[in-house]
């Protein structure tokens, strides 16, 4: 479908650098900076109910095939479905909010799954080692436990960002705004350049947001780093 | 003092009791060793010592003082602890390792530092090329080092060590337990020692704990005696058939009495004083003599096969 529009466009230039520089400051930045707002703020919702889920779990191991049976059943919900079905719960209407929503929705598996593991790979003998010099429960999660888990969380992070961004152009559909707009307007007026713009700026956002995770990630394991 | 009063540990659920009705006192300054077979309990009852397992039956004394006095977490920071596997924290720095405690104690910066660049010292580990350095770039020994260098830390009076030097091979090893026999000497802190190999045990051990499968104490005395007197067949087993032959080990040709060499040393072969017995008598019979001669300060004196062999039936602890 999506094809058959694009052949029938008339003009056949794919890209007008002209509507570019034209509309950069008005359509574009603003674009960009509300598919940053969707992504950042559902990754840190999501992050905000993932890390204390994941701790939980971790320490209450029968916990975790429920929860990982929930959120991956949430997972694997149809996006568009699921902004579908959040807009027709009365009391959320379109716009961010039920795509924030489901973006969170799709996080909270990768998120958990990464904490728990972080945690579990922390080795036996170390905590061992920290409970038997005096340290206390809380003091063990904070100072160890969570430190040595913190790159394979943030692994997990990277994961979930990149996810979400492309997640999050979709959520245009239910008036989300961000990139998903300029690609759904380009399509709705058969104007391949709104359509590339957006498309390959979502994209730059993931690669860029990825690489920054990977930056963390290694500089939050200098103990490594050093070893290589 | 660390003293075991008819201590016993049961596993709820299970029910299988692991350790039963343990008694036994470890003087002041000195190392404890606990040894046995796989499953004895040994290490059950050395962390019950700092609350890592709670006692179901009895109780641990500390200077006259059940161990259940205080929490958990301020007791076990009162208490060295070492074990086989480290658990050094892998993303702290050498000198953040050794100052754990320090820190949980809420040393000032300057003391906190001043204590770990001792510390490295005692351990022979320099200062300044070590303390910045993270867990990964150290060798096994290394490691084991500043897992001990760790355990001292806060200069505790007691410390508990659960094979500290296991993870290391036999000559590190070797080298790591005379080391910490050294360091011990100044420091004579209250140890209990936990190992499977009943060298290390005579080794390091002041006295020796032998626990039976089911957490059962068999025998509990010095190496010397235990050695020449095994109290069972259980015993006898586990310290091995060269039992006689460890016992030499213990002691060194220069503490023996010898008897006076008259003239008739020319041809035997010469002994060094520094030697264990055990070492001399090898090198006796690898010579196909009868005795050695032992120079020691300026004087020549014999060691004979008769003496060696009175030597290791002798009763009395032949350390002293």
């Amino acid at each position: 479908m999506l094809l058959q529009d694009l052949s029938s466009i008339e003009d056949p230039k794919l890209i007008e650098w002209d509507w570019i520089s034209d509309n950069f400051w008005e359509d574009i930045v603003p674009a960009i900076q509300g598919h940053i707002f969707l992504s950042f703020v559902s990754v840190a919702i999501a992050l905000a109910i993932s890390l204390p889920t994941g701790v939980l779990v971790y320490r209450y191991r029968k916990a975790y095939t429920p929860v990982t049976f929930v959120t991956g059943l949430l997972y694997s919900i149809p996006s568009l479905a699921l902004f579908g079905i959040l807009i027709s719960i009365p009391g959320i209407t379109i716009g961010p909010t039920p795509v924030i929503i489901a973006l969170v929705a799709y996080s909270l598996l990768i998120l958990i799954r990464n904490t728990v593991a972080g945690l579990d790979a922390v080795p036996a003998e170390t905590i061992d080692a920290a409970r038997g010099m005096g340290l206390t429960d809380s003091q063990i999660l904070l100072r160890v436990e969570l430190p040595l888990a913190l790159p394979v969380i943030v692994a997990g992070i990277r994961i979930a960002t990149v996810t979400i961004i492309g997640i999050a152009t979709i959520g245009a559909y239910i008036a989300g705004g961000g990139l998903g707009k300029m690609i759904f307007d380009g399509i709705n007026r058969s104007f391949p350049t709104m359509i590339i713009t957006g498309a390959v700026l979502a994209t730059l956002l993931a690669i860029i947001a990825d690489l920054a995770l990977l930056a963390l990630e290694r500089y939050l394991r200098p103990w490594a780093r050093r070893r290589a | 003092m660390i003293e075991f009063r008819q201590v016993s540990k049961t596993y709820p659920g299970s029910g299988s009791q692991v350790v039963k009705d343990l008694s036994f006192e470890v003087p002041e300054g000195e190392i404890c060793v606990l040894v046995g077979p796989s499953g004895c309990g040994k290490t059950t009852s050395m962390r019950m010592v700092n609350r890592l397992i709670e006692i179901t039956e009895g109780e641990i004394l500390i200077d006259g003082e059940p161990n259940t006095a205080m929490s958990g977490t301020q007791l076990r920071r009162k208490i060295g602890y070492a074990i086989q596997q480290i658990g050094l924290f892998p993303h702290r720095t050498i000198a953040d390792n050794i100052g754990t405690v320090p820190n949980l104690l809420g040393w000032d910066k300057g003391r906190i530092k001043s204590r770990v660049d001792e510390l490295l010292d005692t351990v022979s580990l320099s200062p300044d090329e070590y303390r910045d350095r993270y867990p990964a770039e150290l060798s096994g020994g290394q490691q084991q080092r500043v897992g001990v260098a760790r355990a001292l830390a806060a200069d505790p009076p007691i410390m508990l060590m659960d094979e500290p030097f296991g993870a290391v091979d036999p000559i590190t090893r070797e080298g790591l337990q005379d080391e910490f026999l050294r360091i011990q000497q100044d420091i004579k802190k209250t140890i209990v020692f936990v190992t499977h190999d009943i060298d290390e045990a005579i080794k390091m051990g002041n006295k020796i704990a032998i626990l039976k499968q089911g957490g059962v104490l068999a025998q509990y005395d010095t190496p010397e005696t235990i050695l020449a007197y095994p109290n069972s067949e259980f015993v006898a087993s586990f310290v091995g058939t060269d039992r006689i032959l460890k016992r030499l080990s213990l002691v060194r040709v220069g503490d023996m009495r010898l008897e006076p060499a008259n003239g008739e040393a020319e041809d035997l072969p010469r002994i060094d004083g520094n030697l264990s017995v055990r070492d001399a008598l090898s090198e006796i019979i690898g010579s196909g003599s009868t005795k050695g001669v032992v120079e020691r300060d300026g004087e020549k004196g014999l060691l004979t096969i008769d003496a060696i062999e009175k030597l290791s039936r002798a009763r009395d602890d032949l350390r002293d």
